[in-house]
């Protein structure tokens, strides 16, 4: 089904009804399952994540092969980040059954792996594992960035020290590569059908920095339209850091509420003296 | 699995400080300028053999006809192939696809194939029933750094090169001329993509390399790869994790690869009327058409 | 799809104010509560200031467009939810201080701030704690980190030549070397070659034991002991793991990880060993069988001796059923204890164990029953806090 872009230079609305720089509603939860070290349940519109992380740990004798490289091996310095990632088959309209070897999913492991061991301290960890699992229960649009929020939520989760949050977006373009058009707009946030008909991007910032963790652009786009789609989604990844920030705060708060955590210094008790 | 050795602490640390507080490459190179690279053709169309400095990659295309996939009966069927032996390194075994060559064959499909460089809507030759199947092997012969974009230059030389027999269609019946019979004919090209890989040093990521080496690319905390072709369009970005990098640095990097892939351009334009002149020249074909013409008048 | 679309109301260079403050609405998270919603939030911007951080239209101007939104500092985060203030929690890549008095402990990193200073920032989702000038921050969760002194209950996960692998749930696995473990045959002798050929007669893979942490590695690898009559090998019981004192939860560290517990409806006396670890133990009471001809001379040393031939057996005693109900009841509580967010200790453990006694009296199956998840271990925990 092509997706009418005409329509969007008339009332300035997507196909669901959002303006260019409006995120799609994005819910979170973090320790939703008991047995792991951290996890978390994402959805970015309706592209929807589960992530479970477990360890730092050390593998048992047994070492098991370890997808998705990471820095390391077992007896390095720093921890290994394994990322695996399953994406059910009932996740998108064509169910397609991807292989173990199939060469996307490595490269999205691989990806969120050394996205995630840039923003870790692994070295606090020698001859450790993290080994993060995601599965995609639902797929609409912007499947690495929600995948990569995922994973940063779920780590926040299990304590493993990071420097900042890892937070991922997608920003695109209105109008294809073919039509040189200048006054193309940039979007945040794209959905399926935005992603099949429209250039775009994947960007991952570090905190609410400007720096790009990840920059992964898969279509066909003029050099002059980057900077604005790169600016569009560095922002996005910012507003997207916020929420995920909130949530972490909300669960933190909750337990200290519940008495599961007794209260620290506050900041503001601290700098009066 | 015999591991790489990876570079002392003090090679890393010479390697840096010359990088960051001289501003020097190791090899001498300015921060953004490729070692020398070569193209040479096979004797066979389809054969390009490149070397950028010590990595050599040689990519072979050829074609057969066989049946379209059923979900696309009228497009052609086009694949990429990798292959990284112990032959270009010894950390790389056979049959055992280690990362970094699911990572460069996922980067050339994205280059290559995504960005419909290959019309492949011309290899169809009977809707649903024949079509072209073209195949690009592409061999790591040396491994010093910097696959991606020498493998890329090979495939898109490969493939410009190549030239596929002449068919034609008459009541039905498919005809597919030898050589001998009829001149073969070029591939549908449509544009031609070529990838510029950055690599970054430093805490930051601050300092950026084009074109490095093997004991360079051991040590940077992260890379980028922007293939683009002449007309200015991005066919592809990967950035796939490592230390983040200001997003405006990735801005300028993007403008130096655009102007990188123009010379690339130019280079492989210049090789390919060089190789087409040759080939005239050496009055094999024009020996052969002559035949052919005596045969028809 | 064809889209109807209204006639225009909106044009292209109208400013997309008043879009705003749908925006916030719309990227907002389920969870987030309405007080953060009202626009007349008083003093400093608030995090949910949405609006305050989209972006530009187009970014065109050349390359200062995107570098201009770098330096948008974090706003300070002093919004309020339920009288607990936000900031009672840090996050990753939050600022703490860039004041150079402090020093930095541990889940927090040094980052450049602005003009060369240095701030300690958290690494961790946790509560900033404070020891004299140090500064640190404690996670909600993570993984246990040994300290010397820690009693652990452990698993054997690998038999090496002189020392067994241990998982102790932390991020690496513990030694326990064969010299730290007391060898059977009574008084502390040293360990023979034959020891090591035997290795696995002591601990093989899968045993479970309770140890000591006695030293611990430059890289947080701890080193355990079993030299004590407390330590060794565990057997008569179940093992269960919770959250450990990484954070958040679980077991606490305090004044007694073991203790005997009188158990109700004959149960008999039945161990408690609550691992600092997270893993907790919980067994029959087994007196050490002291023969009678060595009751008149109970110097420690014989009562090793003589104890030590059972040390390392790997058979259960016989258990009465209704010592295993009590130990299953016990279980259900630090459970329930778990599952509601409590910490586990021995005065948790007790007092929920007498209310378990006391709600199976009530209960339709009479003592008998034993279960305590959903709502019974919701009302057990409500009993705890009330008290």
């Amino acid at each position: 089904m092509p997706l009418d872009t005409s329509a969007y230079s008339l009332a300035l609305l997507r196909v669901d009804g959002r303006r260019w720089n409006e995120l799609r509603r994005i819910h979170a939860q973090i320790r939703t399952q008991a047995a792991a070290d951290g996890s978390s349940y994402l959805e970015m519109g309706h592209t929807k994540v589960m992530c479970v992380v477990n360890g730092p740990s050390e593998p048992g004798p047994r070492r098991g092969a370890t997808s998705g490289g990471g820095s390391g091996g077992g007896q390095s310095k720093n921890a290994e980040v394994a990322v695996n990632i399953v994406i059910a088959g009932f996740s998108s309209v064509d169910r397609k059954r991807r292989g173990r070897g199939d060469k996307h999913i490595l490269e999205l492991q691989s990806t969120i792996s050394q996205a995630l061991a840039a923003s870790l301290h692994t070295h606090l960890f020698p001859h450790s594992t993290i080994n993060i699992s995601l599965h995609v229960l639902s797929q609409d649009g912007s499947l690495l960035a929600a995948l990569i929020n995922a994973a940063t939520l779920a780590c926040v989760d299990a304590g493993i020290p990071m420097t900042d949050y890892v937070a991922a977006c997608t920003a695109g373009s209105t109008s294809t590569y073919a039509a040189n058009d200048e006054g193309a707009d940039p979007l945040l946030d794209m959905n399926h059908q935005e992603e099949q008909e429209l250039p775009g991007l994947t960007v991952a910032t570090l905190g609410d920095s400007d720096r790009v963790a990840v920059l992964v652009c898969e279509s066909r786009v003029q050099v002059s339209r980057l900077e604005g789609m790169l600016a569009v989604g560095v922002d996005g990844c910012k507003q997207v850091r916020e929420i995920l920030d909130r949530v972490v705060r909300e669960k933190g708060i909750k337990m200290i509420q519940e008495g599961t955590v007794e209260r620290g210094v506050g900041l503001n008790d601290m700098e009066l003296d | 699995m015999p591991r790489e050795a990876e570079p002392s602490a003090n090679e890393k640390a010479f390697l840096l400080k010359a990088l960051q507080d001289e501003q020097i490459r190791l090899d001498g190179r300015e921060f953004d300028q490729y070692r020398p690279l070569e193209l040479t053709f096979g004797d066979e169309y389809g054969v390009a053999n490149v070397s950028l400095g010590k990595t050599k990659i040689l990519a072979k295309a050829s074609a057969e006809v066989t049946v379209p996939f059923a979900d696309r009966p009228l497009d052609g069927i086009f694949t990429i192939a990798t292959e990284l032996s112990p032959m270009a390194a010894p950390h790389f075994e056979v049959n055992r696809p280690t990362e970094t060559e699911v990572l460069l064959s996922r980067l050339l499909e994205k280059t290559v194939r995504r960005s419909g460089a290959l019309d492949t809507e011309s290899l169809c030759l009977v809707a649903g029933q024949k079509c072209w199947s073209v195949r690009v092997d592409v061999h790591v012969l040396s491994h010093d750094g910097n696959l991606t974009d020498a493998a890329c230059f090979a495939v898109v030389a490969a493939l410009r090169h190549f030239r596929k027999p002449d068919t034609s269609m008459e009541n039905g019946v498919l005809t597919v001329y030898t050589p001998a019979e009829r001149e073969p004919v070029p591939l549908g090209w449509l544009h031609s993509p070529f990838c510029v890989t950055w690599s970054f040093f430093g805490d930051e990521g601050e300092t950026a390399l084009l074109d490095a080496d093997w004991m360079e690319e051991q040590v940077r905390v992260a890379s980028v790869t922007i293939s683009l072709n002449r007309h200015g369009e991005i066919c592809q970005i990967a950035k796939l994790g490592g230390v983040p990098v200001e997003a405006v640095a990735l801005l300028q990097c993007t403008s130096v690869a655009l102007t990188k892939v123009k010379e690339f351009s130019t280079y492989l334009d210049g090789k390919l009327a060089e190789d087409a002149k040759r080939r005239d020249k050496g009055g094999f074909m024009a020996e052969l058409r002559a035949e052919n013409d005596r045969i028809v008048g | 799809m064809p889209i109807t679309i209204l006639p225009p109301k909106a044009f292209r260079d109208q400013p997309p104010r008043h879009s705003l403050n749908h925006d916030s609405d719309d990227v907002m998270s389920d969870a987030t509560s309405d007080s953060e919603d009202s626009d007349s939030q008083p003093g400093g911007v608030s995090l949910d200031g949405g609006a305050t951080i989209h972006p530009r239209k187009r970014h065109r101007s050349g390359a200062g467009a995107a570098a201009s939104s770098t330096f948008t500092k974090r706003p300070k985060t002093n919004a309020a939810i339920n009288s607990i203030p936000r900031s009672a929690i840090v996050t990753p890549g939050e600022r703490i201080t860039t004041d150079p008095q402090w020093m930095r402990g541990h889940g927090t990193y040094l980052s450049s701030a602005s003009l060369g200073e240095q701030a300690i920032t958290s690494s961790l989702a946790g509560i900033v704690t404070r020891t004299n000038k140090l500064l640190s921050v404690r996670p909600l969760r993570a993984r246990y980190t040994p300290e010397v002194g820690d009693l652990v209950v452990g698993r054997i996960v690998e038999v090496q030549a002189k020392r067994w692998r241990v998982d102790v749930g932390s991020t690496q696995l513990a030694a326990l070397p064969l010299s730290a473990i007391n060898l059977p045959g009574g008084i502390l002798r040293k360990r023979t070659e034959t020891d090591e050929l035997q290795i696995r007669t002591f601990f093989a893979e899968g045993d479970l034991v309770v140890a000591e942490v006695q030293q611990l590695f430059q890289d947080g690898g701890a080193v355990l002991h079993t030299r004590s009559l407390k330590y060794g090998k565990l057997r008569n019981g179940v093992f269960m793991a919770v959250s450990g004192t990484g954070g958040g939860g679980g077991v606490v560290r305090s004044r007694r990880q073991v203790w005997t517990l009188e158990s109700a409806n004959n149960g008999g006396p039945i161990d408690v060993i609550l691992g600092v670890n997270g893993y907790v133990w919980i067994s029959k009471h087994v007196e050490p069988v002291v023969p009678e001809e060595a009751k008149g001379q109970t110097g420690i040393t014989n009562l090793e001796e003589v104890v030590s031939a059972t040390m390392y057996s790997s058979q259960n005693d016989r258990i009465e059923p209704e010592t295993m109900r009590e130990i299953a009841r016990i279980r259900g509580v630090v459970t329930a204890l778990v599952e509601n967010g409590l910490r586990v200790d021995e005065d948790m453990v007790t007092k929920g164990y007498n209310e378990a006694v006391e709600l199976a009296l009530v209960s339709a199956d009479g003592p008998e029953d034993v279960y305590l998840g959903g709502e019974r271990g919701e009302q057990l925990a409500a009993a705890l806090t009330a008290v």
